[in-house]
């Protein structure tokens, strides 16, 4: 039986795709974060590579966090702060409520600060009778109607103009016209009187400075500048997680955080506070003060524990969330507790609580997409599998996701009764047996079996290509082994044309499933048994190829991480390639044969997402050019929704959900007026078939001898 | 450092692109005009400065008195603020330095009135030595470690890239929510 979460979590995925409105203007605000990345990116010296200097510096950082801690807290009070080490929220919260009665604080000013949203200190201090008013718009917009961020960066981005005028006039009981710029008006003359009036000013801190006891405060409305200015008694609540040892350093992090959100370098105000200021001359004044509270609530937990770990390298810029396929259809208040989106996953567990985490962590489809627009590099899609896999020892796992990590023997058994399968998973009633025990969508049009596989046709074949001036490994996964050994046949014989000495080493599916559904103790056995066939011809030299993409990208990037780096998964991760860019390399570049197959044709192609940290397709697309096709990348920079298996299951979590997130991309290709679609990844093609209704075909479909 | 005339192009350009407004002056004089014209263009009433050296305070000043603006500048008693910087439609404040490739104007504050002139009126301006620009963002660190340095007591230093903005409601960019909306930079050539 379903657990009642998971029955939850079901109806909320339904009520957004049955009220889009939220989605639209979340899915706009995220292709916009995209682009101006993009752009931004485009033109900055480098361009992504700052991500490579991010990662050094945050790893470094974290793992000298005790003493950068020591040297920020020696400096800061060098400067006349208080600091104040609070090891939890509550500790938080009565250091402020104590200091905010001592001191006679009546209105307390806030500029956008995640940390005190994650120990909801508001509403403690409300209760307390003080007055606590969010300025930074989008959070007080939310603040107004007591909601949680919706995203990160643009907390209120579900609010259109409208609302924000109904909400702004509920608040000052007058009518407020919904343009942007009377309501703008009607902000100030709401705002103004409180920056004027607080006595205590609340800010975060985006980053602290070890080497000078300074906060670094990030904000393009200038609210923060206000805030830390004007009160008397000024608080900056901060998690331990954000001291950086140099001014140097600050300086990345400052620019690293707006352009991967907005495309920004860098926001319009960057606040350095080094200690509290006088305020103007003379008498008249309560003494200026700075409490700087650097919040544990977790974080030394999570720095101890070696899977958590990275997480803690989190700028907060929220840009994972600009790419998450899920959390574009359902928003932070569904893909989150306090903290949304991908990192959300991670840090509600630590933070919350793994149960709060686990309801939501099955909207994550293992794309792998965060990781690769992180700044810091943060390996979420692993995370959220240890997640699940924590949670699972708690909460059974839906059946559906069980079946999909035994596809493979699923695969093999449809495999040796094809042709029988197959004629039944066309047949209606099966179909709707499917759904209901195997929770395999009845909508899918699942690709045929064949009667033998591809390890066994090979293995029936004469040896060949010996003495090749290359030595390649070939890692075969489900696809081609038992529904398309052709392709895989003409992989290997496009491989050996090349002049390669093929080998086929006993191997096991690449286990994917394992790590998208949370099972990492098979997924580690998986990875394990493949490694250690794999390896062996790595170290004597041979390159290991796979043509599925989430094969490639689980030898390459998800093995090391499981097996923690072993020298073994290394070697095998660093001989790892995709087929084609793989081809490319090797091919003579007279090799041009043009295939009559395309002329005349324009073609579509597809990234699979797992194709991004590996050569993003081009591999493929440069050697169709060469082969005379006429090809262009269509994309929206995020998924085409299948996640792997996870759009084959039934369901608002799995088909459902899947099909809302294709949609803005089966619309582009659509529109496009391309005549095929051209994807290497075997299930992308099942999605996008039934998205778009345009025939799908796979590189290697050009090898097959007719 | 050093001024030459393409780091004040790039600085001109950048500023321009994150909505700011750039001015060339060449003396005192000059600037004093420049403040008067923004002040006059903005119909202000009070026009506040801070952080200036004394000469051009007060040559602002005499400017701004003639032109009928009502001056709030130095000293700042304590019991008179924030109201006294509230009431100021125009703040002008000194500049310590400024990133060209950014478009940002590095101030430093050793009293928060002088950010309360930058941050509360609806404009404002920072007066920069061309020869203060420098032309790429890394090369702040080092000044922005100096500044620290030299100020052990305390110090707060504000990089300001353009007029305050929100894309807060349907991510229309929005700009003076709270700060200045609007932002200008005298950058002064010798
Ligand atoms: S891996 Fe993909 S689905 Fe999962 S959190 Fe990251 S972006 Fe979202
Ligand atoms: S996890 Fe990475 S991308 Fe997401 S908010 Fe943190 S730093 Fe940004």
């Amino acid at each position: 039986m379903p657990s009642t979460r998971y029955e939850r979590l079901t109806e909320k995925i339904r009520e957004s795709i049955a009220n889009p409105k939220n989605s639209h203007a979340l899915m706009h605000c995220m292709q916009r974060g995209r682009d101006k990345r993009s752009e931004a990116l485009a033109v900055l010296p480098g361009g992504a590579a700052f991500r490579d200097e991010v990662k050094k510096v945050k790893d470094q950082c974290i793992e000298n966090l005790p003493g950068l801690l020591d040297q920020f807290v020696e400096n800061a009070r060098k400067r006349g702060a208080h600091v104040f080490l609070a090891k939890d929220g509550a500790a938080a919260i009565d250091y402020v409520l104590r200091l905010a009665i001592a001191r006679g604080v009546k209105t307390i000013a806030k500029s956008k600060s995640l940390t005190t949203e994650e120990i909801e200190i508001n509403h403690p201090l409300i209760e307390a009778g003080l007055k606590v008013i969010e300025t930074d718009l989008g959070e007080l917009i939310i603040q107004l109607v007591d909601e949680k961020p919706y995203h990160l960066v643009f907390p209120s981005v579900h609010k259109m103009a409208e609302d924000v005028a109904e909400i702004f006039a509920k608040a000052t009981g007058k009518p407020v016209s919904s343009d942007i710029p009377s309501i703008m008006k009607v902000v100030q003359a709401y705002l103004r009187p409180i920056f004027l009036e607080a006595q205590m000013g609340m800010t975060g801190a985006n980053i602290g400075v070890a080497e000078t006891g300074a906060i670094v405060i990030e904000t393009n409305e200038g609210n923060g500048r206000l805030v830390s200015s004007i009160g008397d008694c000024h608080v900056c609540v901060m998690g331990m997680e954000k001291i950086v040892a140099t001014v140097e350093e600050a300086m990345l992090m400052v620019l690293a955080h707006p352009v991967s959100a907005s495309g920004q370098l860098p926001t319009t105000y960057v606040t350095w506070m080094g200690g509290r200021l006088p305020l103007g001359e003379g008498d008249g004044r309560a003494p200026r003060e700075s409490h700087i509270i650097i919040l544990d609530n977790g974080r030394t937990a999570m720095r101890e524990d070696q899977d958590m770990r990275e997480a803690l390298s989190c700028i907060r810029c929220g840009a994972c969330m600009n790419v998450c396929p899920t959390y574009g259809v359902v928003g932070g208040h569904t893909f989150g507790y306090i903290y949304p989106g991908p990192i959300g996953i991670p840090w509600t567990a630590q933070v919350h609580g793994l149960e709060k985490a686990g309801d939501f962590a099955p909207l994550c489809i293992s794309c792998g997409l965060c990781k690769e627009i992180c700044p810091a590099q943060i390996d979420m899609p692993m995370m959220i599998a240890e997640v699940k896999h924590r949670d699972a020892k708690t909460h059974n796992r839906p059946r559906a996701d069980e079946v999909m990590m035994g596809a493979d023997s699923a695969a093999r058994l449809a495999s040796a009764c094809a042709p029988l399968a197959n004629a039944a998973m066309n047949i209606g009633p099966v179909r709707s047996l499917m759904e209901s025990v195997a929770g395999i969508d009845s909508h899918r049009k699942l690709p045929p079996f064949k009667r033998g596989t591809f390890m066994k046709t090979f293995a029936r074949r004469a040896p060949r290509g010996a003495g090749g001036i290359r030595k390649v490994a070939f890692f075969v996964d489900v696809y081609a082994n038992y529904n398309a050994p052709e392709l895989g046949m003409a992989a290997v014989e496009a491989l050996e044309a090349a002049g390669c000495e093929v080998v086929v080493p006993d191997q096991q599916s690449s286990g994917y499933p394992y790590i998208a559904y949370g099972d990492l103790d098979r997924a580690r056995e998986t990875a394990a048994y493949n490694v250690a066939r794999f390896a062996p011809y790595a170290e004597k030299g041979y390159d290991i190829i796979a043509t599925e993409p989430t094969a490639a990208y689980a030898l390459r990037v998800s093995y090391p991480k499981l097996l923690r780096k072993s020298g073994k998964s290394k070697r095998v991760s660093e001989r790892t390639y995709e087929l084609f860019e793989y081809l490319l390399q090797i091919e003579a570049s007279n090799t041009t044969t043009q295939s009559a197959q395309f002329a005349g044709k324009r073609y579509g192609f597809h990234v699979s997402c797992h194709q991004r940290p590996l050569g993003a397709g081009n591999g493929a697309m440069e050697w169709l050019t060469r082969h005379g096709a006429q090809v262009e990348l269509i994309e929206t920079g995020t998924c085409c929704g299948m996640g792997g298996t996870f759009g084959m299951k039934g369901g608002a979590l799995g088909y459902e959900l899947s099909m809302e997130v294709g949609k803005p991309l089966f619309t582009k290709f659509k529109e496009s007026g391309v005549d095929a679609i051209i994807t290497e990844s075997s299930v992308c093609a099942i999605q996008l078939a039934e998205g778009t209704g345009l025939p799908l075909m796979h590189p290697l479909a050009l090898l097959v001898k007719k | 450092m050093g001024s030459n005339p393409s780091v004040v192009d790039h600085f001109v350009q950048a500023f321009e692109k994150v909505s700011g407004v750039a001015h060339i002056a060449r003396s005192s004089v000059e600037i004093a005009a420049q403040v008067v014209a923004v002040a006059t263009e903005k119909n202000a009433k009070r026009v506040a400065l801070a952080n200036l050296p004394d000469n051009l305070t007060g040559a602002i000043a005499e400017a701004c008195v003639a032109a009928g603006f009502e001056v709030v500048r130095d000293p700042f008693l304590a019991n008179t603020l924030p109201a006294a910087i509230d009431q100021a439609q125009v703040g002008v404040t000194g500049i310590a330095f400024g990133i060209a490739q950014t478009g940002t104007l590095v101030e430093i504050a050793t009293n928060d009135v002088v950010r309360l002139v930058s941050a509360l009126p609806r404009t404002h301006i920072g007066v920069v030595a061309a020869s203060n620009l420098v032309e790429h963002y890394d090369d702040a660190a080092s000044q922005v470690r100096k500044h620290f340095q030299s100020n052990p007591a305390g110090c707060v230093v504000s990089f300001m890239s353009g007029p305050s903005r929100t894309g807060d409601i349907e991510l229309k960019l929005t700009l003076g929510v709270h700060g200045p909306e609007s932002a200008h930079a005298i950058i002064v050539v010798e």
